[in-house]
């Protein structure tokens, strides 16, 4: 198999396989349009993937927060830094950045959350834990 | 009041942290749980109680006497606690 074969991006994030765009490269920095995430592009095995550069990091879950709210058009209200606060918690106590007002830690509630993606802020106005608010 | 008021909170939930706060602000004296930072056999009986009073795992929860409220609800809180 060659390159411009494989037409996908894993991101390790939401596992979400993405399109990838003609002209990428490895090393590029590309933003996963599923959550937001940030990713510089991999080749492994025959599947491009997406590494986390600031794994971990606050500005990973900021930027995270910011951008996957510019792609849906979600808002924020004033609990934005306490909630973020509690993301932070969430990665040092349980090693990633889960919903911090839910109990599990598995892969679908990395924020933003599976039931996020899948449309609860549309139906509920706002997110599980009210980080993300639809626009009024 | 007859029985201490009782928290089941989460670590890492603002909603947790200012039901706790209002309740410290009133010096209001309450056993905590953190439900999070259990150890997995505790927790999962904690679970249980939590589940059986509230019928589901929503955080923060807080008994008070016969009262049972969900969420961080400050009128609520007030009325139950006749403040
Ligand atoms: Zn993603």
């Amino acid at each position: 198999m060659t390159v411009h074969e494989v037409t996908r991006v894993y991101c390790p994030v939401c596992q979400a396989k993405f399109r990838f765009s003609e002209g990428w490269k490895a090393g590029d920095i590309v933003v996963c349009p599923v959550c937001g995430q940030k990713l510089r592009l991999e080749m492994q095995g025959n599947e491009w993937v997406g590494a986390r550069p600031e794994k971990g990091q606050e500005k990973e879950i900021r930027e995270r927060v910011d951008e996957y709210a510019r792609i849906k058009g979600y808002v924020f209200n004033d609990m934005k830094e306490e909630l973020l606060e509690g993301l932070l918690g969430k990665n040092r106590r349980f090693g990633d950045f889960y919903c911090p007002c839910r109990m599990e830690h598995v892969p679908e509630f990395m924020c933003p959350c599976r039931p996020t993606r899948s449309g609860d802020v549309e139906r509920d106005g706002k997110c599980y834990c009210g980080l993300f608010w639809k626009k009024k | 009041m007859a029985t201490k008021p009782k928290v089941y909170a989460l670590s890492t939930c603002p909603y947790c942290k200012r039901t706790r706060r209002f309740l410290d602000e009133h010096k209001i004296a309450y056993d905590v749980v953190e439900v999070d930072l259990l150890d997995d056999a505790e927790q999962d009986k904690v679970l249980e109680e939590v589940e059986k009073l509230t019928n589901r795992r929503s955080f923060p929860v807080v008994i008070i006497g016969p009262t049972i409220i969900v969420g961080h609800d400050e009128e609520k809180l007030k009325k139950a606690l006749k403040l």
